[in-house]
């Protein structure tokens, strides 16, 4: 691993990458690149992008099958941007591309590098990759302290709450728990000391999100007695366990990490994990416009490097780009292809005046149609703003119109793939003799559901004192079925990491791990909504019986 | 922080699931060992194919109860929850090797044949073959000497003398290299089908696997003799497959094998091996006349010669009378094979250290 400086003509290469996203108007952090080898470079990948881990069986086994891969051809090496956002940025480029693919490369984390700093979920901390390895200087330590295979066992259990974690949800830790460091929340604090405390004091969002509810909330409320006595058993459970959940979590690792009884060693095995595991969930909720940002940059940069002939093969580079930004069913959405395009279509909607309620209200089609008015502001900081405020959700469900759809192909799949999802001939607007063409309106919905759930189950945890202080986690119900033969190992990991009885409620079966017994019964179902509605009344979410 | 000497890695963690990998191979090959489950080794002389369960996380996922997905193939690979690995046959056979404490088999004629290879591990000043990259770094070295390289001074040219010129020489490597025929003798005359043919199978290919692996594939001879009243020499796949209900005579099968040594091969430079099979069931007179092949012809230019028994009954009489003279003996080794997790105490008796 070597820094781009011991090498005259990437170091020159960077410079005037930064010279034109500076020219652009990027506010990038501190980016600094580094130069990999083949295999350096799968290893890092397999690291979640940090240079050290600790020793642990799962990144063995991924770099074992990868190298193998690579070895007989099954496998690309080439791997064209890696970056670890954050101020300072790691940025890493594989030494096997050519000046023309590295300048690519940097030009497109400038992109990323901004995105994950200006987004509202950003996704930047101060020192992430040094933080990192320190927390790995930790968990090497743990592991002399708690023994080989005591680190091993507790290391695997983590793995399984690994999927389980949700910390921009909006029943993330933050929000649906309540510690010892937020009870204040209930008072109100003086205004000037808030201003002592400033913007970064805990804030306590009791997760009720229906108007309406709120609204008639009134007619039942409950009497000052019961407020007391719920109030006084909400502090009497902070002062015995120094928490209390007010509303479901579903940040399970989060939670996990923060309040199951753990040694130093473990904990620091449960903080790794998390820190380096959670930036996946910012990726998945800004893919698109992630990309697609990182993808519009680097188009810029690249042409002004070729202008000002700071780097050749102008070819090269728009058959990579081409090849990179090509369209994909929706179902396999490549989101440097979308995110690319709904970034141009943004401009241009802004330069033709389109995003404005002049063009919403006019009725007149033809009008419409041949709209061309000046915008009032620059597209660019307007496409900014879109940066600074949302997530690929708003960004879909703004932007993402039938006629887009159709226009970037995202309803194209080839006749082959069409036959075997048996879709019918009326979905199809359009075919010829290699590809249908799906109708357009419904693609939308199941895009935008993607945010919803991200394909995986949503589990909770509902309750800490569970039959005599076990866990109690909740599968929300959205039709499908958990894995049953699964079940039982995952129960049995996190119970080793709460070490105490683990059950999990999922449509109308209780499955619980106690010590060595695993047992599964049928029990009254119970729906989400109503765990919620449970919970803020302070009353038990869910009972076996 | 300063990360130019960090070198991103992850041979620890691998380290630890070859470690994994390891303990699954030791589990299998205890399962051959244990239960003589030699089906295991595969074709001979091809990579042996190890199957064992994948290792995945659980966690909580949508689906049915079934295995996990993915595509198989060479090497390391992952196939409906399990994990696929292609093991080189020497590499098993090592373990194997191991695992039944069998000593490597003592090989003779060394010195007399030679398998003869080139190496290029030499350079010099003359040759055929151009290393190019050595070359190029004499003349870079050479050109920054007299100055004709010189970046910044504006200077790049690199000249190649004919004295920086280095080429590769080939080097003769001489490897001993051993023959061996083995030779296979199978009695026909008794019921040899069912579980007392498989378990023949079974112990004849260890036997090839193992003198393969000893002696190199390519130098070793398998050949397959049966009898009833005669003898004869067969083609490997009609071994198991011809049959004769009539009486039996053993000791000219051993006759036959002792005349082929002796007339086609040269006794100085060959290892000689010889397995028989059979129920044993023997007439007096036959099993004294083997016995005397063995002692006054076989067993001085033989390395190793065996008689199994398989599935042996109160009549069988060979292996009693061959004890009489050969029970400590180094070469002529006996085996009773009466039921299929026999095989490797066989093997061991066969081919194992001979306690003093």
């Amino acid at each position: 691993m070597l820094s781009i400086h011991t090498e005259p003509e990437l170091t020159a290469l960077e410079e005037r990458v930064l010279h034109h996203s500076r020219t652009f108007g990027r506010k990038v952090p501190e980016i600094r690149f580094f130069v990999l080898e083949r295999l350096e470079f799968a290893s890092l990948l397999e690291k979640d992008v940090y240079p050290t881990s600790p020793i642990n069986i799962w990144e063995g086994k991924r770099m074992v099958h990868k190298k193998h891969a690579i070895e007989a051809g099954l496998e690309s090496s080439m791997f064209y941007e890696v970056v670890q956002t954050g101020n300072p940025s790691y940025a890493y480029l594989n030494s096997a591309n050519s000046p023309v693919t590295q300048a690519s490369v940097m030009a497109h984390v400038v992109g990323h590098c901004e995105f994950s700093e200006r987004n509202v979920l950003r996704d930047s901390n101060d020192n992430r990759t040094e933080y990192v390895m320190y927390l790995v200087r930790k968990v090497d330590r743990s592991r002399q302290q708690m023994g080989e295979r005591d680190y091993l066992e507790y290391w695997n259990a983590v793995e399984s709450a690994t999927t389980l974690m949700a910390p921009n949800s909006q029943y993330n830790v933050a929000r649906s728990v309540e510690s010892e460091s937020t009870i204040g929340a209930d008072f109100k604090i003086p205004t000037k000391e808030m201003e002592k405390i400033g913007p970064k004091a805990p804030k306590v969002i009791v997760p009720v999100f229906d108007t309406l509810t709120v609204l008639l909330k009134g007619a039942s409320e409950p009497s000052a007695f019961e407020a007391e006595l719920r109030k006084r058993r909400r502090v009497a459970t902070l002062s015995r366990k120094g928490y209390a959940l007010k509303a479901p979590c579903q940040d399970v690792l989060d939670f996990l990490r923060r309040h199951a009884p753990a040694s130093q060693a473990e904990r620091s095995i449960l903080d790794y994990k998390y820190v380096t595991r959670a930036p996946q969930d910012f990726v998945m909720r800004t893919q698109i416009m992630n990309e697609g940002w990182a993808m519009y940059w680097e188009k810029k940069i690249m042409l002004e490097l070729f202008k000002e002939r700071a780097v050749s093969g102008i070819i090269d580079y728009a058959r990579v780009f081409s090849n990179v930004c090509r369209p994909r069913p929706y179902f396999q959405r490549n989101p440097y292809h979308l995110g690319y395009n709904l970034w141009c279509h943004i401009e241009q909607l802004y330069r033709d005046g389109k995003v404005s309620l002049d063009y919403h209200e006019e009725i007149d089609l033809e009008k419409k149609h041949a709209w061309r008015q000046k915008g009032t502001g620059d597209p660019i900081e307007a496409m900014g703003h879109l940066v600074d405020t949302v997530t690929d959700y708003e960004f879909l469900r703004r932007f993402l119109t039938p006629e887009l759809i159709h226009e970037l192909e995202l309803n194209r799949i080839d006749r082959r793939t069409a036959e075997r999802l048996g879709i019918k001939e009326q979905d199809l607007v359009s075919r010829d003799e290699h590809y249908v063409w799906l109708q357009p309106e419904p693609i939308k919905d199941e895009m935008l559901r993607f945010y919803t759930h991200f394909y995986r189950p949503r589990i909770y945890v509902i309750d800490t004192d569970f039959q005599d202080g076990g866990l109690l986690l909740f599968h929300r119900d959205d039709g499908r079925a958990l894995r049953k033969d699964w079940i039982r190992p995952t129960l049995r990991n996190l119970n080793l990491i709460w070490k105490a009885p683990v059950a999990l409620v999922s449509k109308d079966q209780l499955f619980a791990v106690t010590g060595n017994q695993y047992k599964s019964e049928e029990v009254k179902p119970v729906v989400f909504e109503q765990v919620v509605e449970r919970m803020r009344r302070g009353e038990k979410p869910f009972r076996a019986s | 922080m300063n990360k130019t000497d960090v070198i991103v890695s992850s041979d620890e963690s691998e380290g630890l699931f070859n470690e994994f990998i390891q303990d699954q191979l030791d589990e299998i090959l205890d399962e051959v060992i244990n239960r003589g489950d030699l089906d295991r080794l595969g074709d001979r002389g091809s990579d042996i194919i190890i199957e064992v369960d994948d290792i995945v996380p659980p966690t909580f996922v949508y689906g049915d109860d079934s295995g996990g997905g993915g595509s198989g193939g060479p090497g390391p690979g992952n196939e409906k929850g399990k994990l696929r690995f292609r093991i080189p046959f020497q590499a098993f056979m090592e373990l194997v090797g191991q695992k039944l404490r069998l000593p490597n088999l003592v090989k003779e004629g060394e010195g007399r044949i030679k398998e003869v290879s080139y190496t290029f591990k030499t350079f010099g000043q003359v040759g055929v073959i151009l290393d190019k990259r050595r070359t190029f770094k004499r003349a870079l070295r050479s050109s920054v000497g007299l100055g004709t390289y010189a970046p910044e001074k504006g200077r790049v040219e690199v000249q190649v003398r004919r004295r920086d010129r280095r080429f590769k020489v080939p080097q003769r490597v001489e490897k001993p290299r051993h023959r061996a025929v083995v030779f296979y003798m199978g009695d026909i005359s008794y019921s040899t089908y069912g579980e007392r043919l498989e378990m023949e199978k079974r112990l004849v290919n260890f036997i090839h696997q193992w003198l393969d692996f000893n002696y190199g594939a390519g130098n070793v001879e398998h050949r397959f003799f049966v009898h009833d009243v005669d003898a004869y020499e067969v083609a490997p796949s009609d071994f198991y497959k011809v049959a004769n209900a009539g009486g039996t005579r053993a000791s000219i099968v051993f006759e036959l094998v002792s005349q082929i040594a002796f007339n086609e091969y040269d006794t100085n430079s060959t290892n000689f091996y010889a397995f028989y099979f059979g129920d044993g069931e023997v007439f007096e007179d036959d099993a004294k006349r083997i016995v005397e092949i063995l002692g006054s012809e076989m067993r001085a230019s033989f390395n190793r010669i065996g008689v199994v028994e398989v599935k042996p009954s109160q009549f069988s009489y060979l292996n009693r009378e061959i004890k009489r003279q050969f029970e400590k003996d180094d070469v002529v080794r006996m085996g009773t094979l009466r039921q299929r997790t026999e095989t490797v105490e066989v093997i061991k008796s066969l081919f194992g250290e001979r306690r003093a």
